[in-house]
């Protein structure tokens, strides 16, 4: 169990620049999620707190103890690799119990934690097979068994439900997030996927770049988002962006100059002199309401029941525009459907830098 | 090549393709064979006779003759020793080329597996005289490395680099050194591979030549140096030479027929990856 600090990290491969240059505090026992599309520096990331990638500049503390010369054999990290990467010649046991033997543990010690953990995962019929006897989900458990025997002081994650099938992949997600909440460890999850961010992170960190966009509880990314980047990554479907100019006390829509709305008073001093700026609404907030006046009128040209809620496609102001409505309505295509956003809901964004204004 | 949806001349040009490579590569064994039992006069008979009373003659002269047991003990001790220090040293090394990724090393060895072997036997023949090893299996052992380990090592090396890297980083992350990952992870998974190497080297090793002739002296040369010796400036005993190659052959040929299996997979291991 350790906390960890990361002082202005940095990592090139030759001239490309993976990550510039990043700080960040991960307090002990906590859960961050590492969160970013492709190439945005996560996995190095993780890899560089591993030990199995040299950063080219920068400090990386476990606990008090700097570790950038400390191997990563001897760093005391447990990882799950995205491929699971078990030791094919060993049965599951020995693949449990092989770092435990290397550190001279004895063999009843070693064979109490494997049970431990074999009966924590369910995993104890499988204890004498083979990996490649086993199925995706039984491979990974094992993967998770090998990392949970040694009790380390972190616990690192690279996307380790990438390969299961998407039921699987919810069943697991529940699983470690339970298990984080049993081991009390310090555990980073690497992971593409919004969702496993949201639902597991005691706090997310949104990347691009290898610069970290927000750092922050789930429902502060979600809620409050740093930046137009965070605001469209975090939230599934994406937030609908519309580019607005000021005329007065009001926004007009780019791209429908006929629709207009007040200026909110509170935004009135953030705003300064812009002009122009990106206005962002969650699918979840646009409401349907009647025909009256000062509603968005438009028109479903596609719709996606979830069962839970239905998804219409629409084109507004020129933008294509994702709503989440109450699958009682019964969005047909074609239907005309009068909108409003949900007051107090609705994000402005610099449409220079994408900064959020406030 | 799928055979069911190919055209039936593919399937008979490919059935004559292997008859003639067959016929090339069996013919001169074949006949090595039959001639080592035929009688001394009828050895280098023309036209070649395919119907004689067949004899032990050469066999028996061979024996008489020649010390034979002793040059295939030493023939063993020499390709053995070769064989485990080739595996001693090109082990580790295809790991490391495979692990560092840097292939000029392996490149490297295999410039000097390609060189020909003449180009060594006289910086050889001087320094081992120098260290008074002329004569030694020392010599000869460290000699035929020079054959094994690139074998070992150009083997080896897409076994090596077959298995998953995150294999090694897991087990680096469960604790494991280097040294460690070879042995405890890395070896155990190329098994086939280490036995295909073993073969390769032995019967390269068994069958050289050129090394043994020089570094060697009568009491440690092999049997390809020993067979040498039937060749004669006026006359060459062709019976039993045929009757010593015929012996000579018998060990690679079952160690190939034992493992031919692993042999197989071990060979196209390179071209089929995944």
């Amino acid at each position: 169990m350790a906390s960890i600090t990361i002082r202005n990290i940095a990592k090139k491969f030759g001239e490309l620049t993976i990550i510039p240059g990043l700080d960040l505090e991960i307090a002990d026992e906590e859960f961050v999620v590492f969160v970013g599309p492709s190439g945005c520096g996560k996995s190095t990331l993780l890899r560089i707190i591993a030990g199995l990638e040299p950063c080219t500049s920068g400090e990386l503390f476990i606990g008090e103890t700097k570790v950038n010369d400390v191997p990563a054999s001897k760093r005391d990290i447990a990882m799950v690799f995205q491929d699971y990467a078990l030791y094919p010649h060993m049965t599951v046991y020995d693949n449990m119990a092989f770092a435990l033997e290397l550190r001279g543990m004895s063999k009843a010690e070693i064979d109490q934690r494997v049970r431990r953990a074999a009966g924590l995962l369910h995993i104890e019929p499988f204890l004498e097979r083979k990996p490649k006897a086993l199925s995706g989900g039984q491979r990974q458990r094992v993967a998770m068994g090998r990392a949970i025997v040694r009790d380390p002081k972190v616990f690192l994650f690279d996307e380790p439900l990438s390969n299961l099938d998407a039921k699987l992949r919810g069943q697991v997600r529940t699983e470690i997030k339970a298990l984080s909440q049993e081991l009390k460890t310090t555990m980073i999850f690497v992971t593409h996927d919004q969702v496993e961010a949201m639902t597991m992170a005691d706090r997310i960190v949104v990347l691009k770049g290898g610069e970290i966009q927000q750092f922050g509880r789930p429902e502060e990314v979600y809620e409050t988002p740093a930046n137009q980047f965070v605001a469209g990554f975090i939230g599934s479907p994406a937030m609908n962006f519309f580019p607005i100019r000021r005329a007065g006390d009001a926004f007009v829509f780019e791209g429908a100059p006929h629709l207009a709305a007040p200026v909110p008073d509170a935004l009135k001093a953030a705003l300064g002199g812009r002009s122009e700026a990106v206005l962002g609404i969650r699918p979840e907030h646009f409401v349907p309401v009647g025909g009256e006046e000062g509603v968005l009128p438009v028109v479903i040209d596609l719709v996606e029941p979830l069962g839970s809620d239905t998804l219409t496609h629409f084109d507004l102001a020129g933008v294509r525009t994702v709503a989440r409505v109450d699958p009682e309505l019964r969005p047909k295509v074609g239907d005309r459907l009068g909108l409003v956003a949900q007051a107090g809901k609705a994000h402005l964004f610099d449409s220079v830098d994408g900064k959020a204004i406030r | 090549m799928n055979d069911h949806s190919s055209p039936r001349w593919v399937h008979w040009l490919n059935t004559l393709q292997l008859t003639v490579a067959g016929i090339l590569i069996l013919a001169p064994t074949v006949w090595m064979v039959l001639s080592s039992f035929k009688p001394s006069f009828e050895v280098t008979a023309y036209p070649p006779t395919l119907f004689f009373q067949p004899t032990f003659e050469n066999y028996v002269t061979l024996w008489q003759t020649t010390p034979f047991l002793s040059y295939a003990v030493n023939s063993f001790v020499v390709t053995i020793g070769s064989t485990l220090l080739g595996l001693a040293f090109g082990i580790p090394a295809a790991f490391a080329v495979s692990w560092s990724r840097i292939t000029w090393p392996a490149v490297l060895t295999l410039a000097a597996r390609m060189a020909p072997g003449t180009l060594f036997l006289l910086p050889w023949y001087i320094m081992f005289r120098e260290v008074g090893l002329i004569g030694s299996y020392t010599a000869l052992i460290l000699s035929h490395a020079v054959i094994t380990m690139p074998i070992v090592i150009w083997v080896l090396l897409p076994f090596f680099d077959n298995i998953p890297r995150s294999v090694f980083e897991a087990a680096q992350m469960d604790g494991c050194s280097v040294t460690r990952i070879l042995w405890r992870i890395a070896l155990p998974l190329v098994g086939s591979g280490v036995a295909v190497a073993s073969i390769l080297a032995f019967v390269f090793s068994w069958n050289f030549f050129l090394f043994s002739l020089i570094l060697s002296n009568s009491d440690t040369k092999t049997l390809i140096a020993a067979a040498f010796n039937f060749v004669g400036e006026g006359s060459t005993q062709w019976g039993s030479l045929m009757a010593a190659a015929t012996l000579i052959a018998l060990p690679p040929l079952a160690l190939a027929i034992l493992v031919q299996r692993w042999l197989v997979a071990g060979l196209t291991l390179g071209a089929v990856k995944g």
